[in-house]
């Protein structure tokens, strides 16, 4: 039944192709719209690492202005300072935990071809590739002893290890970092997590880091965050060490609490920290820490602009008037077919049959539709990407869950449209139409 | 009132003409009721539309109440329709979305009455039909020869000077059929010309006299109306 | 005119009646809030830089040799910049205005630093940096070369007098005029204003302070330093061009990273408003359009479906344009309907959007506007249709069946 209804679709649609064309048009349109919109939206507010969600916590502490709350997630500092990330690494009360940051460093190759450039490092402790589930394409992360020793190692993302060694197994190989000679321990595969979620700070939907180094080397390097960096009070003496020691916050802090008595015992073990702070004199306001998972952590930090979602509502709502359109096409369409209706009610269909009938109908125009609008969605996306650098238009593209949710849209959409006409035109009593002259 | 005068009216396609009418005389009286009768195909249909200024025509002139009508545009024939002309339709033609008052309400809206004045007449005009009480009624609701009956009344409402009625009692069955020439009669007592086109003899009978079309052409019928003998010649009737 | 027995026989025949004003009201409601959207954006965006943009360009230089001098190096740049043919002015500068990062500060009026605090966007930059922006102080005066410090960026104490923009005055000291008055900065060290500039615009076009600037008398000496460049207009791209070659002769020890046009930081900052800017627009584009397509849709139809009605109307008297006039009317009935819903949801919607996102309420003669276009698109989209009713010739009214 099924198959002859779906035969019987298409027959009507090739019997009137205009009408047809224009119902698919309108509903490729609207779908279309939405689907550029929606994916714009799922990449933007996509969690790489969800299947660690409840896991990885973002760290945050009070240590702001007395007289004036920050300006952020929980009215508190997104980053940490130096003297509470260390102090906390320190501690490792929890399974792992990490602190991280971005500095500029020069690189010069040994190959007298490739000339010095900048690149973009993230300094951090070797806790942040399990936690981070970075994967690796040679060696791996640098040991304990590296980070303890301030040794000058370094992991390479795939695109540095292809631009300086053509992509080969480059461990055991050295680079000049500011004037230093670094030893290659691990190079990663291709990493470029959309968003960037271990630092929403910088830039949340840039490529990945050029490469990494052990944290330890700030102090020696005396290397500054090329993110972002708020004080509100002046660094008592005007020395890095003097800056390090300030209530600057520049640093990313993550725990892995993998159970929720991990998680009780590590918000324990901030809260108590806090208290022994605010002894010493730190920790001017309201004693306050938080710890956020992943979702949340994306959420609080509003990585999805609202812009996307202004469009997101308003591409809805388009597609609204798409649908209505649709419906008084279908309406028009199945209003001048009400002979053949007739027929085939005093042929003996039942109303249900008919019903399921022209719903079959209307769902092939919208899977017809839907297809379209695809096509409308990636050329719109790809007009989009055009206008956007090519780290904000990475977010304009299409995965195959967009495309599903598309279709899915489309045919139900479509479906649901058709509803009140076929309802409208299967109750009509079939005398009506069959005017015997 | 009507005054037609070899009237021809030729219908071309790429392929093929047809002459509709040829040569199509009749004259009607002020205050006559005739009954212009044919077989399908006679050309009876064209006859009412181009009376009824419906249709325009090819050769031959038409008189109207006294009015050349032969070349009018397209304003001025809607303008004589309205004003002159009352139309009674096999169909009924009543438009479905508006009740009764409404329905009959319609040309004397064209005709630029002031509120007051249609609703004078919309009432009269369903008094002397006798619906007035169906006044917010719709079509759907009303029997066939009710409905016919509200048709009368907008074709009435205008004061017509004829009234050009198609087989106006196809559609209904012989007891609202009766009714409705009882009404039809009545109106021609009052004074107004009508010309009723049909294709039944009983209806035919109630007129003054009968007309015969065909091929386009109005017979002559040396008819004894009991006999049913007929003898055709072409003749001007 | 027949208004109500064209709304009555609307009331009994609802639904492709209640399909277009669904549609005009939502269309209104888009629309309006779209366009005002729009129109609220490019304001923004046109709003005078106090600058010469289209004539700047910004260096930015990587040094990697440890025996690197900052300090003779930043001079050595700067002759070189200066004395390329078409440069205008050159200056050192710690960030690049309008591109979406740089420095702020929140400023006090007390030295106990109580209270609340004015942000602001901080600007270092030497003598030439005004002149190498294209301001000018129109109260007091410019740094000389003596005010200027050259500093590391580590052992930085902020200088003793600053030139601020009006805006960062109106908010600091309301009223008075802001030559000579002193405000702190993260310590009870005083800072005199010495000059006031007009307008500048700063690093955040979002950001409500983005007219608040102070500059500072300060160069950094980093192994990482940038330089703000103008020049005659017409002839930035090929100074650029000479700029990089230039530069990267000169010194050993240190490299140019990028060259490029202050529009261009400019621009990738206004990417994404500008992308939103671009699908608000083919939106509103396309919504008017399928908008009108369905009126005509709906129009031919109903058209279709009352031929016989038509043509009895014509029988009874009505003259070709009654019949234009009838579908006119009816249509803007129609219309008005779905106008006055629209009113409502436009403003619904924006409601929600003001109170949800960013955005700001929306000016009321938006609405009427917008209605006044609908009403327009209507009356042009039924007008084919209309005229085809109009076409039907009086005989069908004879026509059995």
């Amino acid at each position: 039944m099924f198959v002859y209804n779906l035969r019987l679709a298409l027959l009507s649609m090739r019997r009137n192709p205009v009408l047809t064309l224009l119902m698919v048009s309108a509903i490729a349109i609207g779908i279309g719209m939405s689907t550029t919109c929606l994916a714009i939206f799922h990449v933007m507010s996509g969690n790489p690492i969800a299947y660690k969600n409840d896991q990885l916590y973002a760290v945050q502490l009070d240590n702001w202005d007395p007289a004036e709350a920050y300006t952020g997630p929980h009215d508190m500092p997104t980053q940490v300072t130096y003297l509470d990330a260390t102090a906390l690494m320190k501690a490792a009360k929890a399974p792992h935990q990490n602190v991280a940051f971005v500095s500029g460093l020069t690189l010069q190759s040994d190959n007298p071809a490739i000339k010095p450039y900048l690149i973009v490092a993230r300094v951090t402790y070797n806790d942040f590739f399990p936690m981070f589930d970075t994967p690796f394409e040679y060696g791996g992360p640098w040991g304990n002893d590296a980070d303890q020793g301030a040794q000058q190692v370094t992991v390479l993302s795939e695109e540095t290890n292809e631009k300086l060694f053509g992509g080969a197994n480059s461990v055991g190989k050295e680079v000049t970092l500011d004037n230093r000679r670094f030893r290659v321990v691990g190079v990663l595969k291709k990493w470029n997590p959309t968003p960037k979620f271990y630092d929403l700070e910088n830039g949340a939907l840039d490529d990945g880091e050029d490469l990494y180094i052990p944290f330890s080397l700030t102090q020696p390097m005396e290397l500054h965050s090329f993110g972002n960096n708020s004080c509100w009070k002046d660094t008592s003496d005007h020395t890095f060490q003097g800056y390090l020691n300030s209530e600057c916050v520049w640093l990313q802090f993550w725990a892995e609490l993998p159970t929720a008595a991990a998680r009780d015992d590590y918000q324990q073990f901030l809260n108590d920290y806090v208290k022994e702070q605010k002894k010493a004199g730190r920790f001017p306001r309201p004693a306050k820490t938080y710890l956020s998972n992943v979702d949340e952590w994306l959420k609080t930090n509003k990585v999805v602009p609202d812009e996307v979602r202004v469009l997101v509502a308003l591409s809805f709502m388009f597609l609204a008037v798409c649908m209505l359109n649709t419906i008084g096409l279908i309406l028009a369409k199945f209003l001048r077919r009400s002979g053949e209706i007739g027929l085939r009610r005093a042929l003996g269909a039942s109303r249900m049959a008919l019903f399921r009938q022209y719903l079959v109908e209307t769902g092939v125009i919208g899977l017809g539709g839907g297809l379209l609008g695809i096509g409308v969605g990636w050329i719109g996306l790809f007009g989009l990407r055009h206008m956007l650098s090519s780290d904000a238009g990475r977010a304009a593209h299409l995965d195959w869950t967009m495309v599903g949710v598309g279709l899915l849209l489309a045919v139900v959409a479509s479906m649901l449209a058709g509803i009140y006409p076929a309802w409208r035109v299967v109750r009509i009593p079939p005398a009506l139409y069959l005017k015997i002259q | 009132m009507l005054k037609m005068e070899n009237i021809s009216k030729i219908y071309r396609t790429d392929v093929v003409q047809t002459h509709a009418l040829r040569d199509f005389s009749l004259d009607v009286k002020e205050g006559e009721f005739v009954a212009v009768m044919g077989p399908s195909g006679s050309g009876k249909s064209t006859f009412l539309n181009i009376a009824g200024l419906l249709e325009s025509f090819d050769g031959g002139s038409y008189t109207l109440d006294g009015e050349d009508v032969s070349h009018l545009n397209d304003d001025d024939r809607s303008r004589i329709r309205n004003e002159r002309i009352g139309f009674i339709f096999q169909g009924f033609n009543l438009i479905p979305d508006l009740n009764v008052s409404d329905n009959v309400d319609v040309p004397l809206r064209y005709r630029g009455f002031k509120a007051a004045e249609r609703a004078r007449r919309v009432q009269a005009a369903l008094e002397t039909v006798g619906l007035a009480s169906r006044m917010k009624h719709v079509p759907a609701q009303l029997s066939g020869g009710q409905q016919q009956r509200v048709a009368i009344a907008r074709a009435l409402a205008g004061e017509p000077r004829i009234l050009l009625a198609d087989e106006p009692t196809g559609n209904l069955d012989s007891l609202m059929a009766r009714q409705v020439l009882d009404l039809i009669e009545g109106i021609n007592e009052s004074g107004t010309t009508i010309v009723m086109v049909t294709h039944d003899p009983e209806l035919a009978k109630r007129a003054h006299r009968s007309v015969h079309v065909l091929d386009g052409q109005v017979m002559d019928l040396k008819a004894v109306p009991d006999t049913g003998k007929r003898e055709t010649k072409g003749v001007q009737a | 005119m027949e208004i109500r027995p064209i709304l009555s026989a609307l009331l009994r025949n609802k639904t492709g009646a209640i399909l277009i004003a669904l549609q005009i009201a939502l269309t209104l409601a888009i629309i309006c809030n779209s366009v005002f959207i729009i129109h609220d954006r490019m304001v923004k965006m046109a709003r005078p830089t106090g600058m010469d943009a289209d004539n700047l360009f910004v260096v930015d230089m990587t040094a990697y040799s440890p025996t690197f001098n900052a300090e003779s190096a930043i001079h050595d740049h700067l002759d070189l910049l200066r004395g390329i043919p078409g440069v205008v002015d050159v200056s050192p500068s710690q960030a690049i205005p309008l591109s979406g990062g740089g420095w702020s500060d929140g400023l006090y009026n007390n030295p106990e630093q109580k209270g609340a605090n004015t942000g602001a966007g901080v600007f270092h930059m030497d003598e030439h940096g005004l002149n190498t922006l294209g301001a000018k102080v129109s109260e007091g005066r410019n740094f000389t070369h003596d005010d200027v410090q050259y500093q590391n960026q580590d052992t930085y104490i902020h200088p003793s007098i600053a030139i601020v923009t009006r805006a960062l005055g109106e908010k600091m000291f309301p009223g008075q005029d802001p030559m000579g008055k002193v405000f702190y900065e993260n310590d009870p060290k005083p800072v005199t204003i010495i000059g006031v500039v007009d307008t500048l615009e700063g690093y955040w076009p979002s950001w409500e302070g983005f007219e608040r600037q102070i500059i500072f008398p300060t160069v950094f000496t980093r192994p990482n330093n940038r330089y703000m460049v103008r020049t005659l207009p017409g002839q930035r791209d090929a100074v650029m061009k000479v700029a990089e070659q230039k530069l990267g002769d000169s010194h050993d020890g240190d490299f140019v990273r990028h060259v490029r046009a202050l529009t261009w930081y400019r621009d990738r900052n206004n990417e994404s408003d500008h992308a939103l800017l671009v699908m608000l627009t083919v939106m509103s584009g396309l919504i008017l359009a399928i908008t009108a397509l369905g009126i005509v849709g709906l129009a031919s139809f109903s058209v279709s479906q009352r031929t016989k009605q038509i043509g009895t109307r014509r029988a009874l008297g009505a003259r070709r344009r009654d019949i234009v006039n009838y579908f006119m009317t009816e249509n803007w009935l129609i219309t008005s309907i779905g106008v006055t819903l629209g009113s409502i949801f436009a403003v619904a919607l924006n409601y929600w959007l003001v109170s949800l996102f960013k955005v700001p309420p929306i000016s009321w003669y938006y609405i009427p506007v917008g209605v006044l276009c609908l009403w327009a698109l209507g009356l042009l989209a039924v007008l084919g249709p209309a005229l085809k009713a109009a076409a039907i010739p009086p005989a069908i009214a004879t026509r059995s069946v």
